[in-house]
Order: C-alpha cells, then structure tokens, then sequence
C-alpha cells in the first residue's frame, strides 16, 4: 500500500486518485480535528479548504516529512485563520436546530465537552485536540505547532487543569 | 498537587493505560483516588463527542479539487514541451549564424565558377531548403512533446 507521501508525490503530478486516497485516509481525523475546534456547522467548510490548499500547495510538501504533519498544520492555520475573524451573524432558530449542529455536545453526566473545549484558549484546545483525540505523542504535536515538547506538555497540563475546574464550576462534577 | 499528580490527572483525562508509577500513586494518594471516577467521567465525556463528516463532504471536496489538479496535471504535462523548446532554441543563434556562413561561403565559391546571377540563385535555394530543413525540425518538438504528454496522462490517470 502506497505510503501518505508516495501518494503526495503523485498529487503534485495532479494525479486524483491518489488525492482521493488522501482524503479517504484523512476524512475523519481531519473531520473530527475541524469539528472540534471550530464547531461541526463551520467544520465542513474548513474541511474542503484544507484539502483545497493541499491540492493548491501540494509542491510545497516536503516528502521527507509526514503528510499528517503538514495536513494539520494548514488546518491549524485555517481554524487561526477562522477564531479572527468577526463573529458571524445570529444563527436563525430554523438553522440552529438542523440535525448535526450539537451532536458533539456530549450528554454523559451533564458535560457539555463541546463547551468545555470552546473555553480553552486556541493554543490549549489544540493541544487537547491532538492529544486527546488524535493520540498524537508530545513530539509529534510539538512537530505540528511548531515548538517545544515542553511547551506541548505545559499548555495540555493548564488545559486539563482548566476542563477540570470549568466541569466543577458547571456543577457537573463533584 | 505533586508532580506524580499531574502525571495521573493527564493519563486518566487522555483515557491513557496507567504505567507503574501512575497505578502505584493512585492508590497511594488520597487526593487522586478520590478524584479518580471524577476524572473518569470527564474523560469519557470528552472521548464520547466523535463527531462525523457528513456523507456529501468527500464528493464535494473532490469536485472542488478537481479543476485544480487537472490544472496541476497540464502543467506537469506540457513541462517536456517548455523543456524540449528551451533545449532547441538554445543553439539556434548558433545555428543560423553558422549557416549563414556557409551559404554566404557557398556563394562565394560558386561566383568564382559561376555568373553571379545563377550564383545567388542557387545560394538561395539551399538557404530556402536549410530554413524549410529547420521549420521542420522544429514544428516537430511540439507535435512530439504533446505525444510524450498524451503517453505521460495515460500512465498516469489510466
């Protein structure tokens, strides 16, 4: 089976079926990462622009790396991107309640997780989100951030420290 | 909250298997085996919200990336041509100027043996001959570089 960067290669050459291949691997990690960190109604749109930069940029990846790096990378710059701009306009009731729009606010013992994480700071909440959720080890999540592994280690510390206490102040936990 | 604290509060919340050291704290420190189930619990909610891509998402990010790697693969495609052009351009100033000289010599030499009218006449036919040579010669790099681009998609795309 050919390897995330032997696919990469052929994408570069503009070859679809590996792109396809890439996105099939990636779908729902990639999914998952966006949902999380921007909200599942934004995350379909962010989805499609991080693919749409990976075909646009492809000649930009540097094989000798791994791709899952660089895919996370542009989609931490994207949900950067996203957290600055201006607050969108009030949702309409109608749209509020489509199917999908809060299936990631879990219900186990009262704990809105969604919530929890949109409190964090961005810096924190990624790290959370690749720790958490994508098992990444501090290496790895540090190689996406783009520093220390100490750092990686110190802002999932304040992290959790923080879900913890922000779960108690909801009374959600004892 | 000691270091060993941490330790176990990040293991338990990252849903982690407890190594020695964590499992022998937690049975050691009052503090987090109390707070043991709540950790727990957090964790588990935060491990259930896996959110799903809608069915539509694939085929819509394909469509959308789709223009952008048929540009990619024209570009790919016609670089033999660019790089066949610019390796037979390159001499091209040499070319003309050498055979310029020798039609300039050719005439000279015929003028010797020659009136000068059928001289020129006949200097102009090979300078005709050598230009539709070379017109040739070129016309054919992109008929060629097109073929080795057709040849290049098949392989790739089938």
């Amino acid at each position: 089976m050919a390897t995330d960067e032997d696919l990469m290669r052929a994408v570069v050459r503009g070859n679809e079926r590996a792109f396809e291949e890439l996105c099939r691997r990636y779908e729902r990690p990639l999914y998952g990462f966006l949902a999380r960190h921007v909200g599942e109604e934004h995350a379909a749109d962010l989805h499609q622009d991080t693919w749409l930069r990976v075909a646009r940029h492809a000649e930009r990846f540097d094989p000798t790396r791994r791709f899952s790096t660089w895919l996370f990378q542009i989609a931490i710059n994207l949900c950067r991107d996203w957290h600055r701009r201006p607050p969108p306009e009030p949702v309409a009731p109608a749209d509020a309640d489509r199917p999908g729009a809060a299936t990631t606010a879990a219900s186990e013992a009262g704990i809105d997780a969604r919530r929890l994480l949109a409190a964090l700071p961005e810096a924190q909440r990624t790290v959370v989100i690749l720790r958490l959720y994508h098992d990444l080890s501090e290496t790895e999540v540090a190689e996406i951030l783009g520093c220390a592994a100490g750092t990686v280690k110190s802002r999932l510390h304040y992290a959790l420290e923080r879900l913890v206490a922000l779960a108690r102040d909801d009374g959600a936990l004892p | 909250m000691t270091e060993a604290c941490r330790h176990l509060r990040s293991r338990l919340l990252l849903a982690r298997p407890l190594d020695a050291a964590a499992a022998a704290h937690a049975t050691a420190c009052e503090h987090c085996r109390t707070e043991r189930a709540t950790l727990a619990t957090l964790a588990a909610a935060l491990r259930a919200a896996a959110p799903a891509p809608p069915a539509a998402l694939a085929a819509r990010v394909r469509a959308a990336a789709a223009p952008i790697l048929a540009a990619r693969a024209r570009r790919i495609a016609w670089r033999p041509l660019a790089r066949a052009l610019g390796a037979a351009l390159l001499p091209l100033p040499l070319i003309v100027a050498g055979s310029a000289a020798a039609l300039r010599g050719l005439y000279l030499a015929l003028a010797t043996v020659l009136p000068e009218t059928l001289s020129l006449y006949l200097a102009l036919n090979a300078a005709v001959a050598a230009a539709l040579l070379c017109a040739l010669t070129y016309g054919a790099i992109p008929l060629l570089a097109a073929r080795q681009a057709r040849l290049h998609h098949e392989v790739l795309h089938g």
